[in-house]
């Protein structure tokens, strides 16, 4: 029973680290129908931006309230940044070319930010993984049982985070004016700017926010993970982008359930068997959707007209 | 061109290229670096061409060729280390290896062909976007899969395999794929891949079977894609799941975008620069820099490859998104001063 | 009276709660030239994607050559003789004029079996699989080997296909445009090489989507002279939607009016045009008031 429990936090901690992921992936495609391939590798960006700030601040400024605050902000602040170049100058030139023009770009874009990171001269990092400091030094918190199960402070506190900003962008979607062009520009761009709505300003600023999620949810990772790589990016990606499309890629509050079903299963499917068939869930999950229900969970089928 | 009989127009170049090729391995044909990287180059070329017949004549967005390529590498590599202390007897060792290579190759390739068989039937009816993620997921599965089990030897892979590649096999396996991209596109049948192309739904209303159609060529690609996994195999010291990951999916991709999605010619251009480029880079830098630096150089050319592409790709969505020579030959795609010259010319 | 060729009975599809078409049906014998007008979206081109098995039905049923074609792809239904044409262009825009039907003219061919061997197998089966399936397979694969191996078989159907292909566009008048890519045809042409396209196919019944959509007044008659050549030529019957009444009166026979997917009118053209239900449809019923007519049972 423990054991269960145990794997059930660990599950849900990691759940809510794709769901933010999954967040972004979901809003861009809906306002661009655009897979963005490369949103997991800006998620890796801001993590190292992240790093780069803990490092810079030092102990114990980073692991104070103010210091974890100025590491988010920054790191959000500069992948947001960051975002807005990759749309403005990869994507928004190509906005009436076929998807796949796009979706290539994208992949692109993914394998020049995460093997580009693994080069070893100037800034970048280079491929050796770096430990990532402890800005929330790890506290057991929650003592059940004769240790079946622990928690940890980061977990809760990362939970807390995530459904924190969760909560903020729900509300931004569904009741804010911005979040309102938001939804127009996915349902038609071309309506949508008829009706005056700045759409090249309305996908700007949904891929800064979503960008800006991705480095929130980077730093939730590497305190999870404890260390940080160039190629982190590639496979949390993917995985992100399985639970949007599980949720129904488009549908918001569709990514982030499916970013704890993934968390969840994944947990479970290692738990019980072993770690090396961890990616493998992911895949399953992500062909059974695409075959059976490609609309996913809570998604819309769009038909063709004829 | 127009004197050239149909049929051979296409494979003119590569038996021509072949001479080439048979020449200078009679000069260099010992040293390891050429039977190296000709054999890359060979294999890629195949891979390149193989793809193209999905993803450039059928217009089919499939980025999990890696996995293909793995099924055959494995299970061609499987069945030659349990032949490997067979040998037929009456023949000559050499031809006896030769013709355990073609079993493996065979074996390989029909194992590819029925898990693109296997793949391509359910996930074919998806369309661009999401065929290209759930070709990607089953290349990946593929992958987890062979690192799973024992038989494959789990991550440390296969070692032992009798590196019996040989320049005539690897060039004749390329030349047969080119003869049979080229034979199809100019049929009936690639006029029907190519429609499936332009207008799905239009081809399906005049009669063509767009999902027998779509499966059909991607099961001639995988068998390809096997076929070159299983010569990979014999001329690399050891396989193992690394070598078969998304990143060779998406090189293989690089090289039929860089050249032009349907272009055979394109593909082997692009297959031949971008293997050869890297590989050449990197042995100067050995040969030059010395000991210490030439092998820092040499190591940078490596890790500098995979942005290179990543970037290349950026840079032909933006500037040419038809790659190389768009979706027709370079003989096609000639400046028309060629042509005029010619035609004015007696 | 011969059997039909086409034949729809109570055919109906909903899309979730939306009812596109209810209770049609429609009868095409050869040498039948009728017409399918309505409002714009009445659901007059779903009834084509129903009938060319573009949609399921999700009532009635649907006959071909007296076949029931139910859940069948399109492109079964259109090798058992049932072409269109699409009501936006839908060419194979890089392909040249004479590509564009000669992968049309593939669907009629039969390398192996002959078409007469294959229908006559047809009729003597029922079911889905089974010896037409396995006859239709082989035809199809013949060609795949032909092509690869390079046999003389291939070259001799190449240019039989080829031929054929020519044919046909010279019947539309575009023979001068055989090696131009389609996306470069002038937009009449496109339209007729449409129609030269279904019409490789080999069909019996042919059914043209608004084939007059777009052009000038000299065309459409010359369209109109074109239409009825066809239908003796070719030995078809014929279903055409469209929006130009003078088009619609001046060639069909036989007329039946949707509006809202259900069928509000049928008959010859002049009864139909004065059918108050049909001038309220387009016109509204404030037109049918200020002309001092009712519809008959109307209290809406």
């Amino acid at each position: 029973m423990g054991e269960f429990v145990q794997h059930l936090i660990n599950g849900l901690a990691a759940g809510t680290i794709y769901a933010l992921v999954a967040l972004g992936y979901t809003m861009v495609y809906g306002v661009l129908k655009l897979i963005n391939f490369a949103h997991g590798d800006v998620m890796m960006v801001g993590t190292f931006f992240a790093y780069a700030v803990a490092r810079g601040l030092g102990r114990p400024a980073n692991t104070s309230f103010l210091g974890v605050t100025v590491i988010f902000l920054v790191a959000m602040a500069g992948c947001a940044l960051l975002g807005l170049v990759i749309e403005r100058f990869a994507y928004r030139p190509l906005r009436e070319k076929p998807r796949l023009t796009a979706l290539i770009t994208a992949i692109g874009i993914s394998f020049t930010l995460s093997y580009g990171f693994q080069l070893d001269f100037g800034p970048l990092p280079g491929a050796a993984p770096r430990a990532f400091p402890e800005i929330i030094p790890p506290r057991e918190w929650l003592i059940l049982g004769d240790r079946a199960v622990v928690i940890w402070n980061w977990q809760v506190i990362s939970l807390g985070i995530a459904l924190l900003l969760m909560v903020a962008l729900q509300s931004l979607v569904y009741r804010t004016r911005f979040g309102r062009a938001m939804r127009a520009v996915s349902f038609d761009h071309r309506t949508a700017a008829l009706m005056g709505i700045p759409v090249d300003r309305v996908i700007a600023l949904t891929f800064m926010l979503g960008s800006a999620l991705a480095a929130g949810a980077g730093i939730l990772f590497a305190l999870k993970d404890t260390v940080v790589q160039p190629l982190m990016g590639l496979y949390v990606g993917l995985k992100a982008f399985v639970a949007a499309v599980i949720g129904g890629i488009g549908n918001v509050p569709g990514a982030v359930v499916g970013g704890l079903l993934l968390g969840l299963v994944e947990e479970f499917v290692v738990g019980y068997s072993a770690s090396s068939w961890r990616d493998a869930v992911a895949f399953s999950f992500l062909i059974l959707v695409l075959l059976v229900r490609p609309s996913g969970l809570f998604g819309r089928a769009t038909a063709e007209k004829v | 061109m127009a004197s050239i009989p149909a049929p051979l127009r296409g494979v003119l170049p590569v038996l021509l290229a072949l001479v080439v090729l048979a020449g200078l391995q009679l000069f260099v044909g010992d040293l390891p670096f050429f039977v190296y990287v000709s054999s890359l180059v060979g294999v890629n070329i195949i891979l390149a061409v193989s793809l193209n017949i999905v993803n450039g004549m059928t217009g089919q967005f499939s980025i999990g060729h890696a996995g293909f390529m793995a099924v055959g590498a494995y299970v061609g590599g499987k069945l030659a280390l349990e032949m490997k202390d067979l040998a037929i007897a009456g023949l000559p060792s050499a031809a006896s290896d030769q013709l355990q290579l073609l079993a493996s190759l065979a074996v390989g390739g029909a194992a590819a062909a029925l898990a693109g068989f296997l793949v391509g039937l359910p996930s074919l009816r998806l369309r661009g976007d999401y065929l290209a993620i759930v070709t990607l997921g089953f290349g990946e599965m593929i992958r987890v899969i062979v690192s799973n089990l024992e038989v494959f030897g789990r991550a440390l892979g296969l070692s032992g395999i009798p590196q019996t590649s040989s320049f005539m096999m690897i060039w004749a396996w390329v030349f047969l794929v080119v003869l049979v991209a080229r034979r199809i596109q100019d049929s009936a049948h690639g006029r029907s891949l190519l429609a499936i192309r332009e207008d799905e739904v239009a081809a399906e209303a005049m009669g063509v079977d767009t999902t027998g159609y779509k499966v059909r060529a991607f099961v001639i690609s995988s068998f390809f894609a096997g076929v070159a996994g299983a010569l990979f195999a014999h001329f690399v010291p050891i396989i193992n799941p690394g070598s078969f990951t998304f990143v060779k999916s998406i090189e293989v991709v690089t090289m039929v975008v860089a050249g032009g999605l349907g272009s055979i010619t394109g593909s082997i251009v692009a297959a031949v620069v971008l293997t050869l480029l890297p590989e050449v880079l990197r042995s100067l830098f050995l040969q030059v820099g010395g000991l210490e630096g030439g092998a820092a150089l040499a190591q940078k050319v490596d890790q500098i490859r995979m942005p290179v592409y990543g970037l290349l790709l950026v840079i032909l969505m933006l500037a040419r998104p038809q790659g190389l020579f768009g979706s027709r030959e370079f003989w096609d795609a000639l400046p028309r001063w060629w042509t005029r010259f010619r035609r004015a010319a007696p | 009276m011969t059997a039909p060729l086409l034949e729809a009975q109570g055919v109906g599809i909903h899309f979730g709660g939306l009812k596109a078409l209810s209770g049609f049906d429609l009868s095409i014998g050869q040498g039948d030239l009728k017409g399918l007008i309505g409002p714009n979206g009445a659901g007059k081109t779903t009834a084509f994607n129903v009938l060319t098995g573009v949609y399921l039905p999700s009532a009635g049923t649907v006959r071909v050559m007296g076949e029931v074609v139910n859940g069948m792809k399109p492109h079964q239904i259109n090798r058992r003789g049932l072409a269109r044409t699409f009501q936006n262009i839908r060419l194979f825009k890089s392909l040249t004029a004479l590509d564009n039907v000669r992968v049309a003219c593939l669907a009629d061919s039969y390398p192996v079996f002959s078409r007469r061997r294959l229908d006559g197998a047809r009729r003597g089966s029922t079911g889905r699989f089974g010896l037409p399936a396995a006859m239709a397979a082989l035809n199809n694969y013949v060609d795949w080997w032909r092509a690869l191996l390079l046999t003389p078989g291939f070259q001799e159907e190449e240019r039989e296909l080829t031929r054929r292909a020519d044919g046909f566009l010279e019947v539309m008048g575009l023979h001068h445009r055989r090696d131009e890519e389609a996306r470069n045809l002038p937009y009449g042409e496109q339209r007729r090489l449409e129609i030269a396209r279904a019409l490789a196919t080999g069909p019996r019944v042919l059914l043209l989507d608004e084939p007059a959509a777009g052009m000038n007044t000299r065309e459409k008659s010359d369209l109109m002279v074109l239409i009825r050549e066809l239908r003796t030529r070719f030995e078809l019957g014929i279903l055409v939607i469209e929006h130009d009444m003078k088009l619609v009166m001046g060639i069909c026979e036989d007329i039946t009016v949707l509006d809202y997917g259900e069928t509000i009118a049928r008959g010859a053209p002049e009864r139909v045009r004065s059918d108050p239900k049909v001038i309220e449809a387009y016109l509204g019923d404030s037109y049918l008031a200020a002309h001092g007519m009712s519809v008959p049972g109307a209290g809406r």
